[in-house]
């Protein structure tokens, strides 16, 4: 595959050329209350050509057919031509790398029949069942995939690996009358099968929680001061921080550019943040990004000071800054473009019970169902939480919705606990209509002194 | 290919196939921050096969231009040899109605014409201290679907896509905006002008902040910002979502009191113009325009094959499949209100935002966008979203952008009393809705 590239490489005429290709086997399996919904075995490939010419802009191609790859190099230089641009587009300079990066399979899911994977989700979906009569609905899914890649550039990189993830969900749906709650948990890695055979607890955490919340009251809405669970705190760091970090919104952009000036301070002494694709064992990690430049730990803030931010090529040379290994394509059907990786709230100091001892009332808010950023304005919905009574975690509420300004809030976070942990979960990014990415995001206990909790409003 | 196939299935399978094969080819452009950076295309050619052996389906599907028939094959009867046993009938040759899904002018467009196209609305969107992004996209695609059966039907199609956004920065407040058009065939220089004008009679708006409202109050969505309050109603009224046991509209179908009586929903797959529309499901069950609310009332809910056999019911042809697993039912073009006449491609028309609702309200809201539309637990009714972007509407005016502000309530509740359906129905991708007044929606401010 490697001279096949390399030859097409070879017969480009633009100035910059590079070619991707991946083929990915996947498997899937679907559990829907008691039935099986479905069990498939799939094989998706591809390819991607983006190429640059001086004063013109990027032509790009994806197919499905390999064979078309001398006329798919060919098209993009046409369609390159085409696109006049002034000033011109410019790369940073990133030293060509050879690399055969094969990472640990832990049991190559390949070797793993359908059949095998059927009885490890009907196990874990049973024990959602079983939890209570209350579970009226399970959704528990499956999905492994090994993915070879190829990707040459004209700079000389040649790089081939082979990547493994897995991912778990568990949805338990718990109705009494007309009140209907989700449990959720989930689990992704980029590991095999070895890694998904003690899953069993956190299917069965998901059914319990969604049996407790019938019971729930829904939060009153209002501001609190809120804690957050590592596993939110790194949902929201990604979402409300994470995105504008990514350098392809400010780079053309005077404003944005002003708004997201280095040195301007975005929080607390003891808010620190970074992304890191190099961190070992992660979904988001990777060795090189899909520009081929290798992945990196990137400060965005540090004691409270924004440093840094993520970059592709192109936006690191036009701003003068390095790039940071962030170029990244969901598949071969994408053009790279800027993304996290591992994005985290570096460790504070202190516990959990440290960060409630002096709130009178607040909102513990749990996990993420969701979260959905609009620049400075964000919202999440967390799957549950509990109010904090005179320093004590109280009684399980629901509906617990945080809405906010990202740099009121940032800078309203007054305390982080030395509890970090980095959160395995599914799920992915989406960007530019690119879903699902696969990344990761770790935090510690996070305070915010106070914050917008949506809920039930007092009219 | 697809009938080798199923020629081949057939001999292996005792209970039939049906398989669906497409190819795409796109063709895009995008101008980034104001400027022409990229232009792309993609070729993309799929077969997704599905077997019934022993009263047991499966699927199996491939990109792959080199996958042989014969190991597809193998692939849907493995998936099948796990599956559970459904009664999956496939539906025989059936007469399809004639719906247009190839515009030769679409299809025809060269890239200097996308290119043209783009260049023209940003110049009517740029403006002092904004940037603008600009994105077109052509598509054409031939489908094919068939099954042991005998039905058969197969379709070319052609997709514009063209949206922009501005955006404008100033200090630390940030306002997005954006308008769009998807449609078969080409837009006309007014449906242009329409996503600028749209676009820029909103931001004229939006450039003063003011104090947003507070308590029970009217709102006004307009056809964008209606999203959250129509998502919970579609996904109840899937079949899917019954059958689960999830759908609070479950057992309500005929029953009165439910919604307004001004409240009519339908789904119509034979819609001229838009991208969704296809003479054939993805099942080979014919298109049809479906009724699913009438005048307040629940007439029925949507299906694709599969569970429409579990529910003892008959597939509306909203089966929907990709290349990889199997199909699900899914919505072609949703309309609100009475289904539009003559050609369905209506854009974006800035008459007066608000649609004529805003006359009667002292203190209100006017809603265009909200932010987390979608997460949590949907289909339960309950929302709770801070608002991307609304106005403060005081006296029957609009007095300005609210920010820092968040809409509550039940869908279910607010539906059940609609203050007015507005005179400025358009479509919203595959969306044909009004803006709509409702009363008494939680507000609230930090």
């Amino acid at each position: 595959m490697i001279d096949r590239l390399t030859a097409a490489l070879g017969r480009s005429r633009a100035d910059y050329t590079e070619i991707r290709v991946e083929r990915t086997w996947s498997t899937a399996v679907t559990f829907r209350g008691r039935r099986l919904e479905s069990a498939t075995a799939s094989e998706d490939q591809g390819g991607f050509v983006r190429v640059l010419n001086r004063a013109a802009g990027w032509g790009v191609a994806s197919f499905t057919s390999l064979d078309r790859l001398d006329a798919m190099v060919a098209r993009a230089h046409e369609l390159s031509r085409a696109v006049r641009v002034d000033p011109p587009i410019r790369l940073a300079d990133v030293a060509p790398h050879r690399a055969e990066a094969m990472l640990d399979l832990d049991g190559d899911v390949r070797g793993v029949s359908l059949a095998e994977k059927k009885r490890l989700l009907e196990a874990y979906n049973g024990a959602m069942l079983a939890v209570s009569d209350r579970i009226v609905d399970t959704l528990a899914t499956y999905r492994d995939e090994v993915s070879e890649y190829w990707f040459v550039n004209s700079d000389g990189t040649i790089l081939h690996e082979l990547r493994p993830e897995v991912t778990l969900s568990g949805t338990a749906v718990a109705r009494r009358d007309g009140t209907i709650e989700k449990g959720l948990e989930s689990v992704g890695l980029r590991r095999g099968w070895n890694s998904v055979q003690d899953g069993l607890a956190g299917f069965r955490t998901a059914a319990e929680r969604a049996v407790q919340l019938l019971d729930a009251p829904m939060v009153k809405g209002g501001t609190y001061p809120v804690i957050l669970d590592p596993e939110l705190a790194g949902v929201f760091i990604h979402e409300a921080f994470g995105h504008l970090s990514e350098a392809d919104f400010v780079y053309e952009n005077p404003q944005a550019r002003a708004m997201m000036t280095l040195g301007r301070r975005f929080g607390k002494p003891v808010l620190h943040v970074g992304d890191n694709g190099a961190a070992p064992g992660l979904r988001g990690t990777l060795p090189f990004d899909d520009e081929g430049t290798p992945t990196q730990d990137t400060p965005l803030i540090t004691a409270g000071v924004l440093v840094g931010r993520l970059h592709s090529r192109e936006t690191a040379a036009t701003m003068d800054e390095r790039p940071t290994g962030n170029a990244r394509a969901v598949s071969f059907r994408h053009a790279p473009i800027v993304r996290m990786t591992n994005t985290y709230i570096g460790n504070g100091r202190g516990t959990f019970e440290d960060l409630i001892r002096d709130v009178k009332l607040g909102v513990y808010a749990c996990s993420a169902f969701g979260g959905q950023t609009l620049l400075e304005n964000f919202s999440f919905t967390a799957a549950y939480g509990q109010m904090i009574r005179d320093g004590h975690v109280a009684e399980l509420i629901k509906d617990v919705v945080l809405a906010g300004n990202l740099f009121q809030t940032l800078d309203r976070i007054d305390h982080i606990a030395g509890d970090f942990r980095w959160n395995q979960m599914g799920g992915g990014c989406g960007k530019g209509g690119q879903y699902p990415l696969a990344v990761t995001e770790g935090a510690p206990h996070v305070r915010i002194e106070e914050a917008l909790v949506g809920g039930d409003v007092p009219a | 290919m697809i009938d080798r196939l199923l020629e081949q299935a057939r001999r292996h399978a005792d209970g039939g196939a049906d398989a669906l094969w497409r190819r795409v080819e796109r063709t895009s452009v995008a101008f980034e921050w104001g400027r022409l950076k990229s232009a792309g295309v993609t070729e993309e050619t799929g077969v997704n096969l599905r077997v019934r052996h022993g009263g047991r389906v499966g699927v199996a599907g491939t990109t792959a231009a080199d996958a042989s028939l014969a190991d597809l094959v193998a692939r849907a009867l493995a998936s099948a040899a796990l599956g559970e046993a459904v009664d999956l009938p496939f539906p025989p040759r059936a007469p399809l109605p004639p719906v247009p899904t190839y515009f030769d002018r679409a299809g025809e467009a060269s890239l200097d014409h996308l290119i043209q196209m783009g260049r023209g609305l940003l110049d009517r969107l740029a403006r002092e201290g904004c940037r603008v992004n600009v994105a077109l996209e052509r598509e054409t695609a031939e489908t094919r679907v068939a099954n042991s059966a005998g039905a058969a039907g197969s379709y070319r199609s052609t997709v514009i896509a063209v949206s922009a956004d501005v955006w404008r920065i100033a200090g630390d407040d940030v306002l997005v905006l954006g308008d769009a058009f998807d449609g078969a065939d080409l837009p006309s220089d007014a449906a242009l002008h329409a996503i600028a004008a749209s676009i820029n009679t909103r931001l004229d708006r939006a450039l003063t902040v003011v104090a947003p409202p507070e308590g029970a109050l009217p709102v006004v969505c307009t056809p964008a910002g209606l999203a959250a309050l129509l998502l919970p109603v579609t996904q109840a009224l899937s079949g899917k979502a019954v059958l689960q046991g999830i759908s609070p509209l479950a057992g309500k179908v005929g029953q009165g009191g439910v919604f307004d009586a001004a409240f009519s929903l339908s789904d119509d797959a034979t819609c001229v113009g838009r991208p969704a529309s296809r003479p054939i499901d993805d099942e080979c069950v014919p298109s049809r325009v479906t009724r699913l609310v009438e005048r307040g009332v629940v007439q029925r809910f949507i299906y694709d094959l599969e569970t429409a056999a579990r529910a003892k019911a008959q597939s509306t042809g909203h089966g929907q499949r990709g290349i990889f697993g199997k199909p699900v039912p899914g919505y072609t073009n949703v309309v609100l209100g009475p289904t539009p006449d003559g050609v369905g491609a209506r854009h974006a028309v800035p008459l007066q935002l608000g649609g004529g609702l805003l006359a009667n309200i002292r203190d209100g809201l006017l809603v265009d966008e909200l932010i987390g539309v979608g997460q949590g637990n949907v289909i339960g009714g309950a929302f709770s979203h801070p608002v991307a972007l609304a106005y403060r509407v005081d006296r029957g005016e609009i007095t300005g952008r609210v920010k820092d502000a968040a809409v509550a309530g039940n869908v279910y509740e607010l539906w059940k009393r609609v203050g007015g359906f507005g005179n400025d129905a358009r479509w919203t991708g595959s969306r044909y809705a009004p803006s709509v007044l409702l009363e008494g929606v939680s507000v609230a401010r930090r």
